[in-house]
């Protein structure tokens, strides 16, 4: 048994529920892919349209991403409190009133019940019900550190970041009926999250894994911690205002957002430079190379998607012409694939071996899932950068209009359907890796 | 660096950022009512932002540039397609579609109505121009280059002038005859009328009008020319 806390347990069902969606939000965005690149017959369109299985998608990820992140934060928070879990029975009541809610939401969209806002589709009432859901969460993760009475930047990191995404979802509540401050709310949920609330997350996850596995002082990760944090929420506060350069906002949110914007790589270079940094100067020898590997990898994919991808079109005099075009696909996939679901599956293969009892375990068909799973993801986002030059310049530039473009980009979605399909081994080499860890052969075991 | 000094660097970095933003969040909400014609926001646009919900459009078209990418922007699609337009396509939009299909719905008149009325107020709103693709459709500029007709005279017709100003026989008796007003006004002092008319009139009763600078230039120029 290597786990200190029996109730770390309650992680399981979660990594578990997120692992298998993940496999099916990558199977619907193949078929997405596919109806790029081919035309999908008019009466199947009728029955499945390409927005029902596109909200299908992006929800999915939602779904999983967070589920994901609450598996480990209840793997985490009893080693950071150094006492068992509040309430066991409300993680798992948690676990099951939100996979409800997600399951029942992702059959609605079929039916067309949505609430008809790209990515926040959950209609009403099931909106409040995620609400509900945050709320035992954050309670019970809350109460655990409370009873506890031990403070870690770490572990602050982490309940802040979980507290700023459970309120930045509140503005996804009610109806605004002016599109232009609709759009503006909607943006303080997504660009809040991804580059605010989960960025807390993944810099105090990515933190805590770092001093477990290397041992370096923890002093010297949490003081780094704090200047990664300053940094991200410095940037990515006034950052948003990228979004609102035409939405009929003021204009000088073409300087603010623009110059905030242009410095958010930043925090994301130091993280790239502390994790290397810390596994340089590590104080315990490798136990296996899976999770180093994931960390580096991690890092670097963070920073080529939302970092660079990210920076490539933020500023105006550039977002003027990809605004809203596959530029915007390209660096969604791989910010989200970089930022999130490596640090999702570090996580994973940190916490896993540990739940099933194993101190090592057979890492060739982890590594190999990485590496097939990462080169399709950065190979298809170059394919979809390459459409969205195309259409840059074909719709936006030359004003051809918009089937004209698509037809020059129909090619590189079928390239993308097919690094879709290398995208699906990996992951699913990925997902049955984790959930049939095997131990390490002797032989191979480091010292 | 101390963790005293890191912690500093996080809570000061976080603070500007975060008054920055809200402080002009709030300004945001000020300005936003002009930008968007926030006025025009009827009970039927509402309504009709509700059709664009419920019918999930979003989740293909882009509108201001957000949402899928899977199907053409709308933000501007009133300039492109016109209300008939629009109506023809949610109708049957296997008439229009070729090798990229767009779902047959079944939208009521009274939906599509007010779906029109979203779409006409959304391309109004003033958002720097963007997409660029549209631009050549500005009612104001686009089609008068079309038709030959100055773009002056499509702005005197589209901004409402005609409601009290009679121009030969047609229009309003609210507000004086224009037929002649060049002979009366120069090109300056019909600016001054346009951009705040109790600047000229004191006793006057005409709104300001509110204007692009270029718009505002060729209104004035088509006015200053009938002598």
């Amino acid at each position: 048994m290597l786990l200190n806390y029996t109730s770390q347990r309650v992680a399981y069902p979660y990594f578990v529920i997120a692992l298998l969606l993940f496999v099916l939000q990558v199977v619907v965005g193949i078929w997405l892919a596919l109806s790029y690149a081919v035309t999908i017959p008019q009466w199947l369109v009728d029955i499945l349209p390409f927005s029902t299985t596109r909200a299908i998608h992006t929800n999915l990820l939602v779904l999983w991403l967070l589920l994901g992140f609450m598996g480990t934060t209840y793997f985490m928070v009893p080693e950071e409190a150094e006492r068992e879990i509040y309430s066991p029975f409300l993680a798992y009541l948690q676990l099951v009133l939100l996979v409800g809610v997600g399951v029942v939401a992702l059959a609605g969209f079929v039916f067309g019940w949505t609430k008809g806002k790209p990515l926040l589709e959950i209609p009403f009432p099931l909106d409040y019900l995620v609400v509900v859901g945050a709320l035992i969460f954050l309670f019970n993760v809350g109460m655990t550190i409370l009873k506890a009475r031990r403070w870690t930047v770490v572990q602050g990191s982490l309940f802040g970041g979980l507290v700023f995404l459970a309120l930045m979802y509140l503005f996804n509540l009610p109806f605004y009926s002016n599109l232009s401050i609709d759009w503006y709310y909607w943006w303080w949920v997504i660009h809040l999250w991804v580059e605010g609330a989960w960025e807390l997350i993944a810099a105090a996850l990515t933190a805590w894994i770092l001093i477990k596995i290397t041992n370096v002082p923890r002093e010297l990760v949490e003081r780094w911690l704090y200047v990664e944090l300053g940094l991200f929420l410095f940037t990515g506060i006034a950052g948003t205002g990228h979004h609102y350069y035409w939405l009929g906002a003021p204009r000088y949110w073409l300087w603010v957002g623009g110059i905030f914007s242009a410095l958010e790589p930043l925090p994301i270079l130091l993280m790239i430079w502390d994790a290397w940094h810390y596994i340089r100067n590590r104080r315990d020898g490798l136990k296996g190379r899976l999770v180093f590997t994931l960390a580096v990898g991690m890092s670097i994919l963070h920073f080529v998607g939302a970092g660079f991808w990210g920076f490539l079109h933020t500023l105006p005099q550039i977002n003027y012409y990809t605004h809203g075009s596959q530029v915007t696909v390209a660096h969604g996939h791989i910010a989200f694939f970089g930022a999130y679901v490596l640090l999702n599956v570090m996580f994973f293969y940190y916490a896993i071996p540990k739940l099933k009892g194993l101190a090592e375990f057979d890492e060739r068909r982890g590594t190999l899932a990485f590496w097939c799973m990462s080169i399709a993801m950065a190979l298809m986002t170059l394919a979809f950068s390459v459409a969205g030059v195309l259409q840059t310049y074909i719709e936006r530039v030359m004003g051809l209009g918009y089937m004209t473009a698509q037809a020059q980009m129909r090619f590189w979605f079928a390239i993308v359907v097919v690094l879709g399909l290398t995208l699906l081994i990996g992951v699913v080499l990925t997902v049955v890796d984790l959930l049939t860890l095997r131990p390490a052969k002797a032989a191979t075991v480091s010292p | 660096m101390t963790t005293k000094l890191a912690r500093w660097i996080f809570v000061v970095g976080t603070l500007i950022s975060l008054v920055l933003f809200l402080g002009l969040t709030v300004d945001t909400h000020r300005q936003v009512e002009t930008l968007t014609n926030a006025s025009q926001l009827s009970p039927q646009v509402i309504a009709g932002k509700r059709v664009w919900h419920k019918y999930n459009c979003n989740d293909c078209h882009t509108i201001l540039g957000f949402g899928s990418y899977y199907a053409p922007d709308m933000t501007k699609v009133y300039w492109r397609r016109g209300a008939e337009g629009i109506k023809g396509v949610v109708r049957n939009p296997e008439k229009f579609t070729t090798w990229r299909k767009m779902p047959r719905q079944p939208v009521t008149d009274q939906e599509l109505e007010d779906l029109v009325a979203f779409l006409k107020w959304t391309s109004e709103i003033d958002n720097q121009a963007w997409p660029p693709q549209d631009q050549k459709l500005r009612p104001a500029t686009g089609r008068a280059v079309a038709l030959g007709v100055s773009p002056g005279a499509v702005l005197f017709q589209e901004k409402g002038c005609f409601a009290c100003h009679k121009i030969y026989e047609t229009g309003g008796l609210l507000g004086p005859d224009l037929t002649h007003v060049g002979s009366r006004l120069d090109y300056q002092t019909i600016e001054k009328v346009l951009i705040d008319p109790r600047s000229v009139n004191p006793q006057g009763t005409m709104p300001p009008t509110q204007l692009s600078h270029d718009d505002l230039d060729e209104l004035a120029r088509f006015l200053a020319n009938l002598k």
